[in-house]
């Protein structure tokens, strides 16, 4: 072997400064050579070849990223702060699968009955409401005695969970609304779904998230549900410009005062 | 002594039941053991100190700070470890998974550097063959270690174990001993256990609680001293003593007055600690 990799390109290649045929000859050449593989290996500094290692240890053992944290990495969400949203508990398959068949059964009761407008339109708000129910809280999360003992701001972690929870099933009423046979009826219960989510948004900053979402989906759907028993009329009292800007006022109202609050500004602030 | 945490007539109700009457104590430094029947109140107390509850009435202190005020608490809760009596996992999650998670609540973002302090801790529970394995599929003592191993993220200098050693096997626990010991060093770490023998192995300090009031504060050794000349050993079962039970050598061992012909014996902590508890229910009965 008449040839061996001068020093100032065993430098120069170990700097990245060498590219392309030259850096194809020096690899090809220190695979059959030990002298020349020593010498540059020995240019190598120590902690950037630690470095690497650790790197590539990171890469084979670092856990896998759910579907979840890919979605929500994909529309911004910092790395950490998905992983903690996609453990939500209502993002499992087995509680987005109970709401679709609340959206499914709500979607076929309007166009199969007589009551079934009225129960859709009960029933399409309170949807996102329970999903947020199981967002976050002592009997629903199995690490909340954890998180609440750790720094990570608790108010944070119930906003991105809420709001992602109210989109993932609000896609599923969106989506069950698209098979109700009025255009007006599939759209009226959206405004109604904002209130409630923002009331128990702003209703946990007292009680537990579940006990918020219980109380306000209950004092709206069952007094709606008992009429609705009794063979009142419910839809037109659901569908009118007063009942409309009454929900849009109510939400306005409760993120007007949640968004006021300094310590929810700092929390969403971080990172 | 420096404080690293005053409870200071701390009371806590859970309907009718008073979890806390107006206990108070200071813990320095070092491993201090919480000793107390079921329902004695550890677990209230200790969720106080880690920040999950608050106490109806009282003070507390953590390194000088107040949980009572936001800004203190999460300074608190920056230099907190916490095992719950309970510690529950993510559905689905494997060992490294949980810690991460754990460690992102602990505000580590930089992703290379918190799994390597994943791999470290893992490393010190000994559980590095199964980081990959679901925790649900763990048997109960390595479940245990799971959660141990996310409570020392970060090299907390506040230790607060709810029963760690529940669950582990003898070998798990010289292990978590030899764990807890090294922890303890220039930091504070307070431990609930039912088991005496980690107290007298681990603790510098022994505080036994009973019906949500400290009955007790002092070295493991006052602790002992509480039934020293007050335990016996005899042949058969005397009726005059407080507690009586029948050892593995056939001889029945007396807490209390001597009964005749028996032999006095040196007292062990949990000896002081049965007695000191017997002691007070007595006295509330009383």
């Amino acid at each position: 072997m008449s040839w061996h990799v001068p020093e100032q390109l065993a430098v120069a290649y170990v700097d990245g400064a060498v590219q392309g045929a030259r850096a194809a000859s020096v690899e090809a050449h220190i695979l059959t050579c030990p002298d020349c593989r020593s010498r540059v290996s020995a240019e190598a500094p120590g902690d950037r070849l630690a470095d690497i290692w650790s790197g590539v240890v990171d890469e084979v053992d670092a856990p896998r990223r759910s579907w979840g944290e890919r979605v929500l990495g994909a529309i911004g969400l910092p790395e950490t702060d998905a992983r903690l949203v996609a453990a939500a508990p209502t993002l499992r398959l087995s509680w987005l699968s109970s709401l679709t068949a609340v959206m499914v059964f709500a979607a076929w009761a309007s166009n199969s009955t007589d009551r079934g407008i009225p129960l859709f339109l009960i029933l399409a708000p309170v949807v996102p409401v329970l999903a947020v129910a199981g967002a976050y809280g002592p009997r629903v999360d199995p690490t909340y005695e954890i998180s609440v003992a750790s720094p990570y701001p608790t108010l944070r972690l119930v906003l991105l969970r809420s709001a992602t929870v109210v989109a993932a099933s609000g896609v599923l009423a969106v989506v069950a609304s698209a098979f109700v046979p009025n255009g007006r009826v599939a759209a009226a219960w959206l405004l109604p779904c904002l209130a409630l989510v923002s009331l128990t948004l702003l209703l946990a900053r007292w009680v537990a998230l579940p006990v918020a979402a219980f109380a306000v989906a209950a004092t709206y759907a069952l007094p709606l549900l008992v009429a609705l028993v009794d063979g009142r009329e419910v839809s037109s009292a659901l569908l009118s410009p007063a009942a409309q800007w009454t929900a849009a006022a109510v939400a306005l109202a409760a993120l007007t005062v949640m968004t006021a609050d300094p310590h929810l500004r700092a929390a969403m602030r971080r990172n | 002594m420096t404080s690293a945490a005053v409870v200071n007539d701390v009371r806590r109700r859970y309907g009718r039941t008073q979890a806390l009457d107006g206990a108070s104590f200071e813990i320095g430094t070092g491993v201090t053991g919480l000793l107390g029947p079921n329902g004695a109140g550890k677990t209230t107390l200790l969720r106080i100190l880690a920040t999950v509850a608050a106490p109806d009435s009282g003070a507390v202190s953590v390194f000088g700070r107040d949980p009572a005020v936001a800004r203190e608490r999460v300074e608190i809760r920056r230099r907190l470890g916490y095992l719950p009596q309970d510690p529950g996992f993510q559905r689905g999650f494997s060992v490294f998974e949980f810690i991460d998670y754990v460690a992102i609540l602990k505000e580590m973002t930089n992703r290379r550097e918190r799994h390597d302090e994943v791999r470290r801790v893992i490393d010190a529970v000994d559980l590095a063959s199964v980081s990959g394995k679901r925790v649900r599929a763990l048997s109960g003592g390595m479940r245990r270690r799971t959660a141990l191993a996310a409570a020392l993220l970060r090299d907390p200098q506040f230790l607060v174990l709810d029963e760690p050693t529940a669950g582990l096997d003898p070998e798990q626990r010289l292990r978590f001993r030899d764990l807890v010991s090294r922890a303890g060093e220039g930091r504070a770490v307070l431990l609930s256990t039912h088991q005496t023998e980690d107290v007298a192995a681990l603790c510098q300090d022994v505080v036994v609680l009973d019906k949500g009031r400290v009955l007790f504060h002092g070295a493991p050794a006052e602790l002992t001293a509480v039934a020293a000349d007050r335990v016996w050993v005899a042949d058969e079962r005397r009726g005059d003593a407080e507690l009586v039970w029948r050892t593995g050598e056939g001889r029945f061992r007396h807490l209390g007055s001597p009964p005749n012909g028996a032999d006095l014996v040196v007292p062990t902590l949990e000896d002081g600690y049965l007695m000191l508890v017997g002691r007070f229910d007595e006295e509330a009965a009383a």
